[in-house]
């Protein structure tokens, strides 16, 4: 019984919080006031308290837009790109994003892949963190009450409302997949922003090491290994080589 | 006639010869030895029985005001001649301290006569001058000297002063000649006009010493950078006791260097702000609240006060774009004067919008350091509302219609925030894989699970009727023993073994399958079967039917109630046990 007790309890942890709902409503209500106002220092700190319990794409939109008003173009960065890993698609972060690059110094060719328009991106990305694993929910509670209906139904209609069943069953198992898959990429993002000023990407994990290129501020790496303090980068052009953590910043 | 005349001037003459048979004497002497400074003191130098002239002693830095003046007696009483010159100056000194004048010389008889020396000492009394600028001009001068004097030693950039160059004279006659204007490094200078330069009337004691006063000129000084700023003294030239006889002799005269103390400006200055200091009001007009479009509006922006006007600039008119504008004119009504530069400048504005609608201008501002409560300030005029309604289209035709233009883009920014609800999550809580997620996946399942297990059961039990009727005769059976404890309770009798006839016959009935008439002792033995007490319990079943029945038609009650119910709760609880 106490082992259940603990069980519930360890589940039900990230639900109790610090900050209350209200709570958290007043502050980003203070702070849109405090931006509006153009105090753009106090809306960021306003904002940052409610970042440490409750997450939205548009609390992350909101800290990018008052990092990029107080000139800090990395942190700004970040910020849109957090957003837009909980909200894929959003056009107002997409267009503040390609301010904010624009004001960074190094131009990275990107790979030539294969993208897709931002409604498909926004559909396939789901329009928050938890769409896709609503979806599956509402997909498998509707394949079971169409099986529950197949089996009360004669025999001729039975085949037809089960193999509808089947269907929505398939499309549960697809959402629990996109829904996965969107946690791994919020959880482990895998990039991460270049904050320092500038910063010389070298060939091994150690201070001295040649020298393979150099990155600015503002600059978006993949992340791999990691070891002792330092860090694998890729660029989007493929280019590979080893950074101080310090220098960086994990979206 | 003639010869008394030479008589007299032979007796005349003669009589220094007489004289000198006398003692001679030579001596100095002053009424005070102490003083103050602007007070003065008599000198007098005698020299008797002895026709000599005698010098000048020398003075030891003390001024004549006065003199000298020569007196001389001659005596002749009772055949002894006697006879005296004496000089009396009257001094002064502008400085305290100890002065000596030197002994004065006479030659008489063959011989050099000395006085003794005198020493006076000077005192700084009520009479001395405090002004710091005064003393050092009478120092380096004590005839004639000039200062430079500022209405205040420690100001703001762009606060302004007023510097007086004051000529001060002892000379009776005094031509100027020419003066050089000492350079203002660091200053704008703003001349004040005061007409002709003329003496003053009454004439200034300097530690004792009456001047002649003029002011040469007065400026309006606006510090243009922080620091110490050095103005170099002013030197002039004048001419002095020139009459029809004397070409009068060149003086030169220097002036005191000064230095203001410039402060900075305190920093965070509203945009605007800068150079523009004093106390000012700003006021707004506009000439008209309605016009058609293409017609012509002014726009009057007025700073008034006291301050660097005339180095207020236009304000920047931040209008839309689609308002014409043209350069303002200005209009000054400033006076400068030594109380400093006040007045006001305004700045007219020819406006013409281009489109009807109603348009707001302004509102705009002015923005300025105030010296007086040492901070900046910012004053607003406006806004200002016109309607403009749409040019007239009748009479003078007009060909041109304002054409279609791109959108021009003046700049970029990022967008807002999102309004409304920012969909807020608890951060690091997500649905997939939750405790409610795996709930809401697996309810749905069980309630398929639990539908196909009933509707499995359904059908068994549409398969077979009778086995159905035995499996809910236990509960039909309940039913009714609970009406009739019911009955029981409410002590009536009727409905009580009504309800425990029903009771126990339909169970019986539903139970074995039976019809309402079958049930008896030996059906229900046989139906029992197999079991060992099945003659007995077939008994005891019909015996309580029996016993109801009797107890419902015929007035006898074999058992009581209770003891009736129970017996029947016990019987079917065993005919239920396998």
């Amino acid at each position: 019984m106490r082992r259940i007790a603990l069980a519930l309890c360890l589940l039900s942890g990230p639900l109790v919080q610090a900050m209350d709902r209200s709570t958290a409503d007043t502050l980003t209500a203070r702070a849109t006031a405090a931006y509006s106002r153009g105090d753009h220092a106090g809306a960021l700190a306003l904002f940052d308290s409610v970042y440490h319990h409750w997450r939205s794409a548009g609390l992350a939109y909101a800290m990018g837009n008052c990092h990029f008003k107080l000139d800090h173009v990395p942190q700004a960065i970040v910020y849109y790109e957090r957003a837009l890993l909980l909200e894929p698609g959003a056009e107002d972060v997409k267009a503040n994003l390609e301010l904010a690059r624009q004001r960074t110094m190094d131009r990275v060719n990107e790979l030539p892949s294969f993208r897709l328009g931002g409604t498909w991106e926004r559909w396939l990305g789901g329009h928050d963190l938890d769409q896709w694993a609503r979806r599956s929910l509402w997909g498998w509670a509707l394949a079971c009450a169409l099986a529950a209906v197949g089996l009360l139904l004669r025999a001729t209609l039975r085949t037809t409302v089960l193999a509808i069943a089947g269907g929505c069953a398939l499309f549960a198992a697809v959402s629990v997949g996109l829904a996965a898959r969107r946690l791994r990429a919020v959880e482990h993002p895998g990039a991460a922003i270049v904050v320092q000023p500038r910063v010389d990407v070298r060939s091994e994990p150690r201070d001295g090491a040649t020298t393979l290129f150099m990155l600015h501020a503002g600059t978006k790496v993949a992340l791999g290994a990691a070891n002792a303090g330092w860090v694998e980068v890729t660029l989007a052009n493929g280019h590979v080589g080893w950074m101080p953590t310090s220098a960086i910043e994990a979206i | 006639m003639m010869r008394r005349a030479l008589l007299l001037l032979a007796a005349l003459l003669a009589l220094p010869f007489l004289i000198a048979a006398q003692e001679i004497s030579f001596e100095a002497h002053v009424d005070r030895t102490a003083f103050e400074v602007g007070s003065s003191i008599r000198l007098t130098i005698s020299l008797s029985n002895a026709k000599a002239g005698f010098t000048e002693p020398d003075l030891g830095g003390l001024i004549v005001v006065q003199g000298p003046f020569e007196s001389s007696s001659f005596n002749y009483i009772n055949g002894r001649m006697s006879s005296s010159v004496s000089r009396t100056y009257v001094l002064t000194a502008t400085r305290p301290g100890t002065y000596t004048i030197g002994p004065a010389t006479a030659r008489a008889d063959g011989g050099t006569l000395r006085t003794e020396p005198i020493t006076v000492k000077v005192e700084k009394g009520s009479g001395a001058t405090n002004d710091r600028l005064l003393n050092e001009g009478q120092q380096r001068d004590r005839d004639l000297f000039v200062t430079i004097s500022l209405s205040k030693n420690k100001v703001h950039v762009g606060e302004q002063l007023v510097a007086t160059y004051t000529l001060f004279s002892r000379y009776p006659n005094l031509e100027l000649s020419k003066y050089d204007l000492p350079a203002l490094n660091g200053f704008w200078a703003e001349e004040i006009d005061q007409g002709e330069t003329t003496w003053e009337d009454r004439p200034r004691t300097v530690n004792g010493l009456q001047y002649r006063v003029a002011v040469l000129k007065k400026q309006l000084l606006f510090p243009q950078r922080a620091g110490t700023l050095r103005i170099e003294p002013l030197r002039i030239t004048c001419l002095v006791n020139r009459s029809f006889f004397n070409r009068g002799s060149q003086v030169e005269a220097m002036s005191n260097a000064t230095e203001v103390q410039v402060l900075p400006l305190p920093p965070n200055a509203p945009p605007g702000a800068v150079g523009t200091v004093g106390t000012f009001t700003f006021t707004g007009k506009l000439d008209r609240d309605r016009l058609r479009a293409d017609e012509a509006m002014e726009l009057t922006l007025t700073v008034a006060g006291t301050g660097n006007l005339k180095l207020i600039e236009a304000p920047v008119l931040d209008l839309p774009p689609d308002v014409e504008r043209y350069d303002p004119k200005v209009n000054d009504r400033i006076s400068v004067s030594g109380s400093g530069m006040s007045g006001s400048r305004s700045f007219q504005y020819l406006l013409i919008p281009r489109h009807a609608g109603e348009l707001v201008l302004g509102p705009f501002s002015l923005a300025f350091y105030d010296p007086e409560a040492d901070a900046y300030r910012s004053l607003q005029a406006g806004p200002f509302t016109v309607q403009v309604e749409p040019g007239s289209g009748g009479g003078q035709a007009r060909l041109t219609r304002p054409s279609k233009a791109d959108v021009e883009v003046l700049d970029t920014d990022i967008r807002f925030l999102r309004t409304g609800d920012l969909r807020l999550r608890p951060a690091g809580h997500h649905l997939l894989g939750s405790w409610a997620w795996w709930s809401g996946m697996a309810a749905p399942v069980l309630a398929l699970a639990l539908l196909a297990g009933w509707q499995r059961r359904r059908e068994r039990n549409n398969a077979d009727p009778s086995g159905r009727r035995r499996r809910e005769a236990d509960k039909v059976a309940r039913k009714r023993f609970k009406e009739a404890h019911a009955a029981l309770r409410d002590n009536a009798r009727e409905p009580f073994y009504a309800a425990m006839n029903k009771a126990l016959h339909g169970y019986l009935s539903d139970r074995f399958g039976l019809g309402a008439a079958e049930v008896n002792e030996a059906v229900l033995t046989r139906a029992l079967g197999e079991r060992p007490d099945a003659a007995a319990l077939a008994r005891q079943a019909t015996d309580l039917i029996a016993a109801c029945d009797m107890a419902r038609y015929a007035p006898l009650e074999v058992k009581p109630r209770q003891a009736m119910y129970e017996e029947a709760i016990a019987l079917v609880q065993q005919l239920e046990r396998p």
